[in-house]
């Protein structure tokens, strides 16, 4: 309870009043004290007092002090009560000065709240903190301008990822504030780039360059295309959790089916492959099962659904594994996506694929029955909910009509990723495909 | 060594008689009436000023002060020995002789309240700011002495130093450089007992003056209580060095009456009884004696010294008060006599980030 | 004007110092052993012969005595020089030199200047026994008010310690003792303007890596710069000379240039020069840089006997080492 609450308003600095109330706050006297005990009080309300006339007696953690008042003039009020503990910088006194007095208004207050030390005020408060003013306009730490050099600028990060990716800094453009490279121009040139490097520079499967010496091994840099490859294995089996289910299909009707296809007019002149039907079958089960073609957005905490399919087949290029895809292959009747395979594969083949070609795929097919394997777990395509591997045709003792026949059977593994897709969506979708490659017919009605 | 070390000199004693000594009664024959009444005002007025910064400093306007409270006639009666062009190096509680030397008053509290690091240019005034490295000043006394002997000057330095100080290695260092080039200062240590809370018997097994024979300089012991002993005293030692016969170590006795600082608490060290003992000798009270004795104390008297005393004491809280803080920007000055590329880059960017601020002045 | 001669790097000092008296009547130098003697490494020899004793001063033995001294003769209006005999015995002056040379000017609002050089032999590689082969050019290099500078050729020892005693700063003046007696041209009469006090120098021109010393290091650097040469390196050699303030221009035009930098000193690595350095060239050529600023200096030791300074002290290998660190990056 402060005394304080029923005094006058302190004289507001500046006013120079003939007859001015001012209040002597305890100063810290620089004995170690936060406060101090007032002892006894050496003048009443209502004494003339002289400047420097001891006013009080305090009691400090071991000496009693003497206070000498700053002010001459008339006691008005006594503040604190003998015996009494007061914090520094309370008013203890208010004195009525007559003349103008010498005391500058803005200093003779207590300082502010100070442990005091041996030797000078004692240790300060930390200070409030002020406004800052637009921070975003506040001058960075100066750095030197980037001066035009014969080296690229980037900082380390960037040149870390440029190096992972194998991007030389000199090609690509810098868009960054201070002429520097920044991780998206990275970004960009590995997309665009890369990928279709002269061939000089690239190291494929079979490339036998830079072998170092040795008998026992071979040592091949890991460089390239391959290098790419592996990257983006690794980042979407460590991303994507991964889930593979199987299905058999008695698959002799289809095959029949094709041979008919192949000998009419149509296909006259088309190369009709398995493999599109494969294509066709998983495109109509697609509509269905939407969920097996969208992708995780991890930066931006979506999952966006494609209403456009854009499916990849992987392939074996002499540059190594690439998956090249044929874009808005969901809106294509059978004939043209038995063109677009043909082409891709012979493009692939030629080594000729495209940039364009090899991005924005949604989901792809791999074909392992060429090799004469009948299913696999595979890996899916980095930005891919689903890949759907293909295996050989066999003929096998198959259920038929309730025996047992010797009927054409192929195996189908689909992996997709579980984030994305629950496992009755996974085993729906790999259903519809079965019964479709199982039934032409289904082809017709559902197609 | 001049007196052993039981009888330090004196030529008025506690009472307020005069005591004749042979050498160095001579030496402050020209002392009159109003001479005597001129000493007595420097005490009055010097140990007015020690109490109103000591008040200050009670009042928040301070951050620190180092009373000289007793020592009052050790001081005044050695700076009245100097001629202008003397120079004096001194430690942090000569403020008694900065105020003999004419050091403005208005200036002379801006180093205690923490605006400044020097109060006054030492140059004007020729004597330094408080030095606060113990001891520190003693060698900077030697060169500067030196340098005045280099110069062919009949000038000479006064250093000031406490009984604490010379334990300290560099007093030491002084001494002897003071010696081997027969520099003209003279090397006065007022021995007031106390270094902070240590007794000078812990500096010192035999009394101070007695080291200056180990370095082969006379000395003078003399009791610091007497402002015409010390007078004498002083007046010896400066004639002395500046006459080319090189440097002289003074022990002034005296006694701290205050404490080390304001923050200081000589009660938790030192017994009542000693600072009593000590009352008696004080050094304003004998001269106060014997001018009364001499019929040399009327109204007129009191009068002009009070107000003298009064005046001064005015000056010294208007110009305390009035201090113009420095500025943030300040910080950098001076930091070196050219232009340094760190300091204006750092000026610089602190100018811009104080600027940053809502509210600044754009 | 020409007057150039081959000099070793001590006979250039002592060179350097009798202009310096010929030119200021109020220059002195002080110190133990330099006047009879001409000083324990001739530095001073026959200077106080032809300038007297009151020019060239022997001083009692006491490091704090020469510096406290020197302070009241500056305030008196001389320019002292004053001699440590050898790094390791600078410390007795440590509060002289921070508490009151450096402080002085600003403590009395630049009424008082402090005119002073105070000339330290400094550095290892001379065989000698303890508290002889010190560096401690960092201390007083972080002391506000002090300047600091350092020569490592014979050309500079001359042009530089007579800025520095024209000075109206305090220099600290650390002279590579190692390096004393290494030959090379002077001209005599070159003006004390002819290259700053305070600005770096780029020794050698190069393109793929900036190799930083100072002091006795420079030779060493220059040396590791020619056999980097043989492997198809190109280095860039700077020689720092001032220390304190740091010319910066210069460092970040070379990083910015070849992209890499390398600090070496006799110095510990930890909080030594190469710090300070390796700080601000981060902050101010980031995006340049092609691998982190490596240092190359003592280690966290006190300084060895001398069967095992070799080891200590860091030599061309250790460069190249570091220069190897810098590409793997």
């Amino acid at each position: 309870m402060r005394s304080t609450d029923l005094l006058p308003p302190e004289p507001s600095i500046g006013e120079k009043n003939m007859s001015d109330v001012k209040s002597f706050l305890l100063p810290d006297l620089g004995e170690g004290l936060t406060e101090a005990e007032l002892i006894n009080w050496c003048v009443a309300v209502g004494d003339t007092i002289e400047l420097n006339q001891i006013i009080a007696e305090v009691e400090t953690a071991k000496a009693s002090v003497e206070l000498p008042s700053p002010y001459a003039g008339t006691v008005t009020a006594l503040r604190a009560e003998e015996g009494a503990t007061i914090e520094v910088g309370t008013p203890i006194i208010d004195v009525k000065t007559d003349a103008v007095d010498t005391a500058s208004t803005a200093t003779t207050s207590a300082p502010a709240e100070r442990v005091p030390v041996l030797v000078g005020y004692g240790v300060a408060d930390e200070g409030q903190s002020r406004r800052r003013a637009r921070p975003a306009e506040r001058l960075a730490t100066p750095t030197a301008k980037t001066e035009t050099s014969a080296k690229p600028a980037a900082k380390p990060p960037v040149r870390f990822l440029a190096k992972q990716h194998g991007i030389d800094l000199t090609t690509v453009a810098p868009t960054g504030v201070h002429g520097e490279i920044t991780r998206n121009d990275i970004l960009k040139a590995v997309d665009s780039a890369a990928l279709v490097q002269p061939s000089d520079d690239v190291a494929g499967i079979r490339r036998t360059d830079v072998p170092t010496a040795g008998a026992h091994e071979t040592r091949t840099p890991i460089k390239g295309v391959r290098k790419h490859t592996a990257a983006a294995m690794v980042a979407s089996a460590f991303t994507a959790p991964h889930v593979t289910e199987f299905m058999t299909v008695d698959v002799t009707p289809m095959l029949e089916l094709l041979e008919t296809l192949r000998a009419s007019k149509h296909f006259a002149d088309i190369r009709l492959t398995p493999l599109a039907l494969v294509a066709k079958a998983l495109l109509i089960a697609l509509r269905n099962n939407p969920s097996l073609n969208s992708s995780w957005d991890e930066h931006r905490q979506e999952i966006v659904t494609k209403h456009y399919v854009n499916l990849g087949i992987a392939a074996a290029t002499p540059r190594g594994l690439m998956v090249p895809n044929i874009k808005n292959a969901n809106i294509l009747g059978l004939r043209d996506l038995a063109i677009q395979l043909a082409n891709l594969t012979q493009t692939a083949k030629d080594g000729k694929t495209g940039t364009a070609d090899l991005s924005q795929g949604t989901i792809t097919i791999t074909n392992v029955g060429v090799f004469g394997v009948d299913a696999g777990t595979p890996i899916l395509n980095p930005g891919e909910a689903a890949i759907l591997c293909f295996g050989a045709v066999r003929k096998q003792p198959w259920e038929f009509e309730g025996g047992v026949a010797l009927r054409s059977v192929t195996t189908l593994s689909l992996s997709f990723d579980h984030r994305l897709v629950d496992g009755e969506q996974g085993s729906r979708f790999l259903s519809d495909i079965g019964r479709l490659l199982a039934d032409p017919l289904n082809f017709v009605a559902l197609g | 060594m001049i007196e052993n070390h039981d009888h330090p000199i004196q030529l008025l004693n506690a009472e307020g008689e005069r005591v004749h000594h042979a050498m160095f009664s001579e030496l402050v024959a020209d002392i009159d009436d109003r001479r005597l009444q001129d000493l007595y005002e420097d005490l009055v007025v010097v140990r007015r000023v020690d109490s109103e910064a000591t008040a200050l400093q009670r009042q928040g306007e301070l951050g620190l002060w180092a009373p000289l409270l007793g020592q009052e006639a050790a001081q005044v009666g050695s700076a009245r020995a100097l001629a202008d062009d003397d120079f004096v190096f001194a430690s942090y509680r000569e403020h008694g002789v900065a105020y003999c030397k004419g050091v403005d008053p208005t200036q002379m509290l801006r180093f205690w309240r923490g605006s400044t690091h020097s109060g006054w240019n030492p140059l004007e005034y020729r004597m330094t700011t408080p030095a606060i490295i113990v001891g520190s000043q003693a060698l900077h006394a030697t060169g500067y002495a030196l340098g005045m002997k280099l110069d062919g000057s009949a000038s000479a330095v006064i250093t000031y130093f406490g009984d604490g100080a010379v334990s300290q290695g560099d007093i030491s260092e002084a001494f002897g450089f003071a010696a081997s080039f027969q520099a003209p200062v003279v090397l006065f240590c007022q021995n007031n007992q106390w270094a902070i809370s240590e007794p000078v018997s812990l500096q010192t097994q035999v009394s101070i003056a007695q080291r200056a024979r180990g370095f082969g300089m006379p000395s003078i012991r003399v009791d610091g209580n007497d402002v015409l002993a010390v007078l004498a005293a002083t007046r010896h030692s400066m004639t002395h060095a500046r006459e080319g016969n090189g440097p002289m170590l003074i022990e002034a006795v005296t006694y701290r009456m205050g404490p080390h600082t304001t923050s200081d608490d000589p009660s938790r060290y030192r017994p009542a009884e000693l600072d009593d003992e000590w009352k008696l000798k004080d050094p304003l009270d004998r001269v106060h004696k014997h001018l009364e004795r001499e019929g040399l104390i009327n109204d007129e008297f009191l009068a002009r010294v009070s107000d003298r005393a009064d005046r001064t004491a005015a000056d010294l809280r208007r110009g305390c008060l009035e201090t113009v803080e420095p500025a943030p920007m300040t910080l950098f000055d001076n930091v070196y006599a050219d232009e340094h590329p760190l300091v204006s880059e750092e000026r610089e960017q602190f100018s811009q980030y104080l600027a940053g601020f809502e509210g600044s002045a754009r | 004007m020409n007057n150039t001669t081959t000099l070793p790097l001590g006979k250039a000092l002592n060179a350097g110092l009798r202009r310096a008296l010929e030119d200021d009547s109020k220059v002195l130098l002080m110190g133990e052993d330099i006047g009879k003697l001409g000083g324990v490494f001739r530095i001073t020899d026959g200077l106080q012969k032809d300038f007297g004793e009151h020019r060239v001063i022997d001083t009692p033995l006491a490091e704090s005595g020469i510096l406290g001294t020197a302070v009241g003769l500056a305030m008196r209006g001389y320019r002292p020089v004053c001699e440590i005999q050898f790094d390791g015995f600078i410390y007795p002056a440590f509060d002289q030199i921070v508490s009151q040379v450096a402080k002085l000017h600003y403590r009395t609002g630049g009424n008082v200047t402090m005119p002073i050089t105070i000339r330290v032999p400094y550095g290892g590689g001379i065989g000698a026994i303890e508290h002889h082969s010190e560096s401690p050019e960092g201390y007083f290099a972080q002391t506000a008010g002090l300047r600091v500078v350092t020569c490592s050729n014979p050309a500079d020892a001359h042009l530089m310690i007579r800025q520095a005693i024209a000075s109206d700063d305090p220099v600290l003046f650390f002279e590579p003792k190692r390096r004393y007696w290494e030959k090379g041209d002077v001209n005599l009469a070159a003006p004390i303007d002819s290259y700053p006090l305070h600005k770096a120098r780029v020794m050698v021109s190069g393109t793929d890596a900036t190799l930083l010393a100072y002091g006795p290091m420079v030779t060493t650097a220059l040396r590791a710069a020619e056999v980097a040469a043989d492997e198809g390196i190109s280095l860039e050699v700077i020689d720092l000379r001032s220390l304190s303030p740091l010319d910066m221009n210069t460092i970040e035009s070379s990083v910015r240039k070849t992209g890499r930098l390398i600090v070496t000193h006799e110095a510990p690595v930890f909080l030594g020069i190469g710090a300070e350095i390796a700080a601000r060239v981060t902050e101010r050529c980031f995006y340049h840089l092609e691998a982190p600023v490596l240092r190359v200096g003592g280690f966290t030791i006190p300084y060895p006997p001398a069967k095992l300074e070799e080891h200590f002290l860091p030599d061309v290998d250790r460069i190249l080492d570091a220069l190897d660190r810098s590409f793997a990056a």
